[in-house]
């Protein structure tokens, strides 16, 4: 029981300081004092400055109330009197953690009302000029956003815009209702020494219209802001300078970022929303716990920053800007804007070059190799050709022999008829006739001959695959009947048109008939050869040789056309072998088979000429 | 000699310089552009003549042309021509009875001195079998006790042995004996033999 009351306090103790600090902190109030009342983008950038990194930062627990207070427009003591009761009572009842103030008028007021209104309340400025800083030293509890904003440098960025600058043109309301530049004024004699100044200061927007349009060359204008049109109507700042961009017949350097966007060139900008967040982060530093006396002043919000299509108009390069400038608007080139996706597409197309050029490379080695191949299958064949012609030779002294011998008997005939006392001339014509015909017959054998032993390069035409079918069958005859073997053709109907070589096609037929009659050399009789030639399909000619030999034994049907397989004791081997390129090369197919019958048959297929 | 020259060959301008040839030196020729066309047409056997064949031939081949010319019991004797003389082809036809072996181109003289002694031959071959035909024409005209007493009396037996043989007496033996050598038209025991020979009777 102890022990659990022991427990159960420890664990009380050490809840204890979470619980504590669970507890809720009180939500700050933030007061935005705005000395604009105008609704352009400059303060709308600010404000959203301001804004965002409040929300971020606090979240919900930091209340942000806002004033405008117009003060460019409105002016004098009774005004201000009335606007410190307003907020005086406005506030009364809503603690003020931090005050941020907007403008250094806004900041003077805010000084001279916090010691009735919001005593010991810390104040955070923004948009105050540098020279203002020393005003403040006797000032507690203000901190701020410093501008290093000068006419210098509006001169600077004339200079990089219009290299051979020689005048300038200040534009904008009177100095001393201007918020931002007013001290300007005073920089005019140093900054502007060696240059023409015209001087559009506080004129009518009509009179500022017809003279921005009548500026000489060489020339920029320096514009700081116009509110009014000197004659009682007040513009939004953007409508203003809208109106006079519209009429400038030279470059407009601006201070403010927003009027990039509405024609003006550029130069050394204020920055709102940079200076909305500068002036927010000091306050939540603040809101903290730290002291407001102890953060020192920042500067920024200036930036040096041009507008591209005002760049192009005026023709000015990139290289002449300031150092640190950001050019804006620009045209993204078509490389800049799809970066990726033009390098992915170059380097596809890189890449599909380079597989071209290796496909189009081994393309041209395979296109040798074939050359080569084609060159020794060629040179093989002819040695193979002339080691037929003398396995042959029978056949080819049958076929000179028989022109021979009828030249021979005729020539005799016809010296008998000459010698008889009435010789009959008519006779002796038809003879001489026939003794030329045969000698033609002869030459053609010889002719047959040479071709066939010559080395020729392997070349296609069409031809008839029956007639080179039947011209082999033909030579073969002899070497059958005196090998005692019956061949015999069939062809099929009408011509086979091929595209061939038909010296090397009527070598396959012989190597693979005279490979048939040497497999029938050991039977005793019944030794026959047939030959057949069909149509397979409507694109190719299928040939067969059969023979009514052993056959091929069944393990060695797919060695048969290996070079150097033989079953012959005097064979090379390479008759078959020859045969299988030649086709090959012809784009047909070429198999053995055992008929069920007995015997082998060899098959080759080559495609019908388109 | 004149007679009938019968030429087998593929080749038609071998065939006419052939038949010109063996028309100017006084032969009847026949020209066949195959074997079997030959065979077809059987040519006339009782007149003298031969077969000029070329070896290598489409179809029936020049040997087996010959092989069936034997079956028939056709006497022509064959003359082979061939365009190359391959070995066995060579030893094939002589066995099978070839007359003469002849080589394309031939010359004229040497073509004829085989066609005249084939001729010769086939003239020997036909008058032997028209004698024999006699022969046997007069054998056809015994009795069969006739033919009986003619194989035992040529085999040299006496009349009295033929007599124990048949179961005869002698004399019987002795009138058939004589009625032999009256119907074969013989004088003489020893021109009975010969022509027993002649008829196989002694084999």
């Amino acid at each position: 029981m102890v022990r659990i009351c022991g427990w159960i306090i420890g664990l009380l103790a050490l809840l204890a300081p979470i619980c504590v600090s669970a507890q809720p902190a009180r939500p700050y109030s933030i007061l935005v004092l705005d000395q604009s009342d105008l609704r352009g983008p400059f303060h709308y950038q600010l404000w959203s400055g301001l804004r965002g990194v409040l929300d971020a930062r606090a979240g919900a627990r930091v209340t942000i109330y806002g004033e405008n207070l117009d003060l460019p427009r409105f002016g004098g003591a009774a005004y201000t009197e009335s606007l410190k009761r307003h907020l005086k009572e406005k506030y009364r009842d809503r603690p003020i953690d931090v005050i941020v103030a907007i403008g250094r008028g806004m900041l003077e007021h805010t000084l001279s009302w916090r010691a009735e209104l919001w005593p010991d309340t810390p104040v955070v400025f923004a948009m105050l000029d540098e020279r203002d800083l020393a005003k403040l030293e006797r000032q507690t509890e203000v901190t701020g956003v410093v501008l290093e904003n000068s006419l210098a440098g509006a001169i600077k960025a004339a200079r990089a815009v219009v290299p051979d600058l020689d005048t300038v043109a200040l534009v904008g309301d009177a100095w001393e209702r201007q918020a931002l530049f007013s001290h300007w004024s005073e920089e005019i004699p140093v900054a502007t020494s060696g240059l023409n100044v015209i001087d559009i200061i506080g004129q009518k927007m009509s009179d500022i219209r017809k003279r921005v349009a009548e500026l000489p060359e060489r020339s920029a204008i320096i514009y700081t802001g116009v509110f009014s049109d000197g004659e009682g109507t007040f513009y939004p700042a953007a409508t203003a300078f809208g109106l006079i961009a519209e009429t400038a017949n030279r470059p407009i350097v601006v201070g403010a970022e927003p009027l990039l966007a509405m024609g003006g060139i550029g130069g050394y900008v204020l920055l709102a929303t940079e200076i909305g967040t500068e002036a927010a982060k000091i306050a939540l530093r603040i809101l903290n716990g730290e002291r407001a006396g102890d953060i020192p002043p920042v500067s920024g919000g200036v930036k040096p920053l041009f507008s591209w299509p005002q760049m192009q108009r005026w023709n000015v390069s990139e290289s002449s800007l300031p150092e640190g400038s950001e050019i804006r608007f620009r045209d993204q080139t078509f490389l800049e804007r799809y970066r990726w996706q033009s390098m992915a597409v170059v380097a596809a197309l890189l890449l599909q070059a380079g597989l071209i050029t290796f496909l189009l490379h081994e393309r041209h080695l395979r296109r040798d190799a074939e050359v080569e191949s084609r060159n020794r299958m060629s040179e093989l064949a002819h040695v193979n050709r002339n080691a037929t012609a003398g396995e042959l030779s029978s056949s080819i002294a049958h076929e000179l022999n028989q022109p021979l011998g009828s030249i021979l008997t005729n020539a005799e005939t016809a010296e008998l008829i000459l010698k008889s006392e009435n010789p009959d001339l008519k006779e002796v014509r038809e003879i001489l006739a026939d003794i030329k015909r045969d000698d033609q017959r002869a030459g053609e054998v010889i002719r047959r001959l040479r071709a066939f032993l010559k080395r020729t390069p392997f070349e296609t035409r069409e031809i008839d695959l029956n007639e080179i079918m039947n011209e082999a069958f033909k030579f073969l005859s002899v070497q059958a009947s005196g090998r005692n073997v019956a061949l015999y053709l069939q062809t099929a109907p009408g011509e086979l048109r091929i595209n061939g070589d038909p010296i090397q096609l009527q070598q396959v037929i012989l190597n693979l008939v005279v490979n048939s009659m040497d497999a029938m050399s050991a039977i005793p009789y019944g030794r026959t050869v047939i030959g057949r030639t069909e149509l397979n399909g409507g694109s190719a000619v299928e040939i067969s040789i059969s023979d009514s030999g052993p056959g091929i034994p069944s393990d060695k049907l797919s060695q048969v056309f290996d070079p150097f397989f033989t079953t012959k004791d005097q064979g090379m081997g390479i008759g078959l072998s020859i045969a299988r390129s030649i086709i090959l090369a012809h784009k047909g197919n070429i198999w053995a088979e055992n008929q069920t019958g007995g015997g082998a048959t060899f098959h080759f297929t080559l495609p019908l000429a388109a | 000699m004149p007679g009938h020259v019968h030429v087998v060959d593929d080749d038609a301008s071998f065939r006419t310089a052939i038949e010109r040839r063996l028309k100017l030196a006084g032969y009847q020729v026949a020209t066949y552009p195959s074997a079997q066309q030959l065979l077809d047409s059987l040519p006339d056997d009782s007149e003298p003549g031969c077969i000029l064949l070329d070896v290598h031939i489409p179809g029936l081949s020049g040997p087996e042309l010959q092989g069936r010319l034997n079956e028939l019991g056709l006497t022509l004797p064959i003359v082979f021509l061939t365009g190359h003389a391959d070995t066995p082809t060579t030893v094939r036809t002589i066995k099978a009875g070839a007359e003469d072996f002849l080589t394309k181109p031939v010359e004229s003289e040497q073509l004829l001195g085989a066609i005249e002694r084939a001729l010769a031959r086939h003239a020997t071959v036909r008058d032997e079998r028209s004698r024999l035909g006699e022969v046997r024409a007069l054998a056809a005209e015994l009795t069969p006790r006739e033919r009986q007493v003619f194989g035992l009396v040529v085999r040299g037996k006496l009349n009295k042995q033929i007599a124990h043989d048949l179961g005869t007496t002698e004399r019987t033996i002795k009138a058939h004996r004589h009625q032999v050598m009256e119907k074969m038209k013989t004088r003489s025991l020893a021109e009975l033999v010969t022509l027993a020979e002649r008829l196989g009777m002694l084999d």
